[in-house]
């Protein structure tokens, strides 16, 4: 499909360009528009695919924020994001909105600006356009404590019920051990980009060679048209891309495979999707709808290995709505299958960051009852007989 | 984050040039030339090393009760307060601990001249924060026109430095603030000195006094306290350099983060928001630091390897691990703080680290992070790094915004009292040299503050979380 893209504070700036580099790479078109908005100055210059024009800082007058972030206060977010929406509104006049069939506004909620900002653009969103407006936003870490969790389940519940999908990212799930503090994001975002993109990209394909099992746009869209929040497995495999006169091939040692090793492959990588690190872990068989997306060349994509692999999917996801289609791509050396759960409804994470954060809140509330009385006793004298000097 | 210093007294005089100093030293810019020193009298002026004539402002020629070195003394305050020293024209005041104005103004004579060096003498103000007060509001025409140096728009914050003892650090300082407040929209910050337990009773006095009035009139008060960081036994001013070059790299490892020439993005920066956002609570705040020197003989073998093979070092694993930095961060808030406190009583916590990027675990980094949130019994812990290539140390600095259980200010207030109570004590000079020994008191950690809290604090209630919990969009349901 094709979409407008919008990344909020400075995760969700990073994201999209990632997504960018990732179509580029690839040759894909999804991104036909985007944009990055953010508190912080120093955050807009991060995004390597992005024109000058299209980076956005709001809240450079505002007293708390004066181009140097919220300070992860999401409240502070949704503030500078409300008086500046004329400035965001601008900005989108740019955007030919019949040329896209949808809007993905990326954030990290644990952040402020993430968080607190992004609800405010989607709510214009959906003023000002008939199509639909999908979230994509990072979970933060049990270790990054408490405010951010306290941002994240508050701004997860704007984003659920404003958006027509909410796909989830959990960054604990993708948290790895050896990393440094300079490799920072990277890793993930790369990995979450290539779902992301691999998925939504579909349907896309030049019409003339469009075969009957290509992906169309509309059943990506019906899939998300559950609202709620999904999910994306992902996997691929090596496949010998078609020569001259030849037909692309899964990679193996030995002579040409049959028709039934093909399918087995297809419906195994599908399988691997599906028990694949998912972007939020979740109960598979929770979801409401489901859609695979086989992306590399069409030749070794057995027909009947996508049917078994549409079966099994119905089966464990527990619904019958499973859609199954190609994103034919001849020169890839790649097949990927890329699995879309949609409004999966258990998600553990989900519900430890929101016990996370009513702690955190009901912290943060007698903390801030109590403080002008704390401050005061501390600054005086037990018997109140010092003064003041003036 | 860009801030503007403003010293007051001979304390402050001395604490923002040595931070202005060490700016260049560690090629930060922090205040970007927006500094000022005030002071009642002008030989601390004369032996700083970074501050223009223009960034030195003299207060009280018009003030009767301001006594200058070089001119003949005014008799009016003197008589309140003290007796100019004899011979005062030809004094000159030296680093050295018995001088001659020490003893000039010790009523005994026979004291231990060492441990009156920081005692008040009569020049300035004399050590009393009434006249200081009196003498600032006289010449608030003048404050007004050298605080107008200060670009405001090129600061995010302005802080007052002071030690609170002081007769000009407390009395102007008050009315350096009011103005302060008044003109600036951006943060108030001040930085104050606590004087230690052998300083004169009247320094007790006056820092109890100048908290008082200090706090309500600050976004946030960082606190160094002299008792604790003095060296054993000697004379406070002894230890002032010491103690002043703790300060600045404590205060330049804060706010001088991110503002190296040339230092790359890094991913989990702070940026001036949060630092603002973890101070704006009002209240008093410390800092913690600890640093620990990098293996550097491993770390430059890798290095080579890594350049040989030209490959990035990301590949290679970490030389500092997780644990390691774990307790780096443990040890930032278990070592001694700027101020000691009950690290527990902490409204917000601003963690920074300050080191190589390459060799940061990032589990190390996230786990001491919440350490901190679990030792600090607070939620808000803003975290973030300050990468210095080819750093061979790893620092640790923590900033405990608004702490409520501080020892020190209560034993602090009760020395105050005891100042006040004490017919002999109540005037600023040096009146108390004989009460030496008794005011010298034992700092021993006391609980009182401590029960206070412990009865305040209730079980959390777990609800139903989706219920409880406001949208983010709806602000009038904030916290
Ligand atoms: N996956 C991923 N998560 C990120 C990345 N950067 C930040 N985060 C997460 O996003 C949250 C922080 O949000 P940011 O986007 O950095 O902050 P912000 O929205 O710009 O808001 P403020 O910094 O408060 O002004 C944290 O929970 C991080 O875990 C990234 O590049 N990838
Ligand atoms: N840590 C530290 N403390 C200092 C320094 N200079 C003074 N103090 C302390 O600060 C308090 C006030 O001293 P000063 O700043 O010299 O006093 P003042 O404000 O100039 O005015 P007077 O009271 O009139 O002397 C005393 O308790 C001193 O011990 C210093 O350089 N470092
Ligand atoms: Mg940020
Ligand atoms: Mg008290």
């Amino acid at each position: 499909m094709k979409l407008a893209t919008i990344g909020v504070g400075n995760a969700g700036s990073k994201l999209i360009d990632q997504m960018l580099e990732f179509e580029f790479e690839t040759g894909r078109n999804l991104c036909r528009h985007a944009l990055v908005i953010n508190t912080a100055r120093t955050d807009l210059a991060k995004p390597q695919h992005l024109d000058e024009d299209r980076r956005v800082l709001i809240g450079d007058t505002h007293q708390k924020a004066r181009g140097h972030g919220v300070g992860g206060d999401a409240k502070i977010g949704a503030e500078v994001a409300q008086t500046d929406i004329d400035e965001i509104r601008r900005v989108f006049d740019d955007v030919e909105i019949h040329e896209v069939d949808a809007v993905l506004v990326a954030a990290g909620l644990g952040g402020g600006t993430g968080s607190g900002a992004a609800p405010v653009v989607i709510d214009e969103l959906q003023k000002m356009y008939d199509e639909p407006v999908y979230g994509l936003g990072v979970l933060p870490g049990t270790y990054e404590g408490g405010r951010p969790a306290l941002n994240a389940a508050r701004s997860l519940q704007s984003f659920v019920t404003k958006v027509d999908n909410f796909i989830a990212f959990d960054n604990d799930a993708w948290r790895s051990r050896g990393q440094t503090i300079e490799q920072g994001y990277e890793e993930m975002n790369e990995e979450l980009a290539t779902r992301i993109v691999t998925l939504l990209a579909a349907g896309e394909v030049d019409e003339s060679e469009v075969g009957e099992n290509a992906m169309d746009s509309s059943d990506i869209m019906r899939t998300l048209d559950t609202g709620g929040v999904s999910s994306i497995g992902y996997a691929s495999t090596d496949v010998t891309p078609a020569k001259e006169g030849l037909l692309a091939n899964f990679k193996h040692d030995g002579e040409s495979q049959s028709e039934s090793t093909d399918a087995a492959k297809i419906k195994g990588l599908v399988r691997r999707a599906t028990n694949s690190r998912l972007t939020v872990p979740c109960n598979v068989s929770s979801a409401d709808r489901a859609l695979i997306v086989f992306a590399g060349p069409p030749d070794v994509i057995s027909r009947k290995g996508v049917e078994s692999a549409r079966e099994w999917l119905e089966e464990t996801a527990d619904t019958v709505d499973v859609l199954a289609g190609d994103d034919p791509r001849p020169n890839s050396s790649t097949l990927a299958a890329v699995v879309l759960l949609s409004n999966v409804t258990e998600t553990p994470r989900i519900n430890e960051i929101q016990d996370q954060a009513v702690d955190a809140q009901n912290k943060i509330q007698e903390q801030d009852a109590v403080r002008e009385q704390e401050i005061q006793s501390l600054i005086t004298d037990e018997d109140n007989d010092l003064d003041p000097i003036v | 984050m860009k801030l503007a210093l403003v010293g007051v007294g001979g304390c402050g005089t001395r604490v923002v040039d040595q931070f202005v100093r060490a700016e260049h030293r560690t090629g930060r810019s922090v205040t970007n030339g927006n500094v000022l020193a005030f002071h009642t009298e002008s030989q601390p002026f004369d032996k700083t090393q970074t501050l223009t004539s223009d960034q030195q402002v003299l207060l009280g020629d018009t003030h009767p009760a301001v006594l200058r070195r070089d001119t003949s003394p005014p008799a009016p305050h003197g008589e309140q307060t003290s007796q100019p020293p004899s011979g005062s024209e030809t004094l000159t005041y030296t680093d050295v601990p018995s001088s001659e104005s020490d003893q000039a103004t010790s009523p005994t004579g026979t004291e231990d001249s060492s441990s009156n060096k920081s005692d008040p003498d009569s020049f300035g103000v004399g050590g009393d924060p009434d006249i200081g007060a009196q003498v600032a509001k006289a010449d608030r025409p003048e404050i007004r026109r050298a605080l107008d140096r200060i670009d405001e728009t090129d600061v995010t914050a302005t802080m007052l430095v002071a030690g609170l003892g002081g007769g000009t650090g407390s009395g102007v300082g008050s009315l350096l603030l009011d103005e302060l407040s008044s003109i600036y929209e951006t943060a108030v910050y001040a930085l104050g000195v606590l004087p230690a337990g052998n300083e004169a009773p009247i320094r007790a006095l006056t820092a109890a006094r100048g908290l008082q009035t200090f706090v309500p009139r600050t976004d946030s008060m960082f606190l160094v306290d002299n008792e604790a960081w003095r060296q054993d036994n000697s004379a406070i001013a002894d230890s002032y350099s010491s103690i002043n070059k703790m300060t600045v790299e404590r205060l330049l490892s804060v706010f001088g983060t991110g503002e190296r020439a040339g230092t790359p993005l890094s991913e989990m920066r702070i940026d001036p928001a949060d630092i603002t956002r973890t101070l704006n609570l009002g209240g008093v705040s410390t800092i913690g630091h600890s640093t620990m020197t990098l293996d550097t003989q491993s770390v430059g073998l890798l290095r080579r390897v890594l350049s040989l093979l030209r490959r990035s070092s990301s590949s290679v694993s970490t030389p500092v691990d997780a644990t390691q930095i774990k307790t780096l961060i443990s040890q930032a808030v278990q070592s001694k703080m700027t101020l000691p406190c009950e690290i527990t009583s902490a409204d917000r916590v601003l963690l920074i680290l300050t080191g190589p990027p390459d060799t940061i675990s990032r589990k190390g980094f996230e786990t001491g992070r919440y350490l901190l949130e679990e030792k600090t019994e607070t939620v808000e812990v803003l975290a973030g790094d300050e990468p210095v290539q080819k750093s061979t140390e790893l620092t640790a600095t923590v900033v405990l915004s608004n702490v409520t259980s501080v020892p020190r200010i209560d034993n602090l207030q009760q020395r105050a009292v005891a100042a006040q109570s004490d017919p002999d004590a109540d005037t600023s000079v040096a009146s108390s040299a004989h009460s030496q020994q008794s005011y010298t008191l034992s700092v021993t950690d006391q609980n009182s503050t401590q029960s206070h809290r412990d009865t305040q604090r209730t079980e959390f209630d777990f609800g139903e979380a989706t219920t409880d919990l406001d949208t983010t969009d709806s602000p009038d349901n904030e916290t």
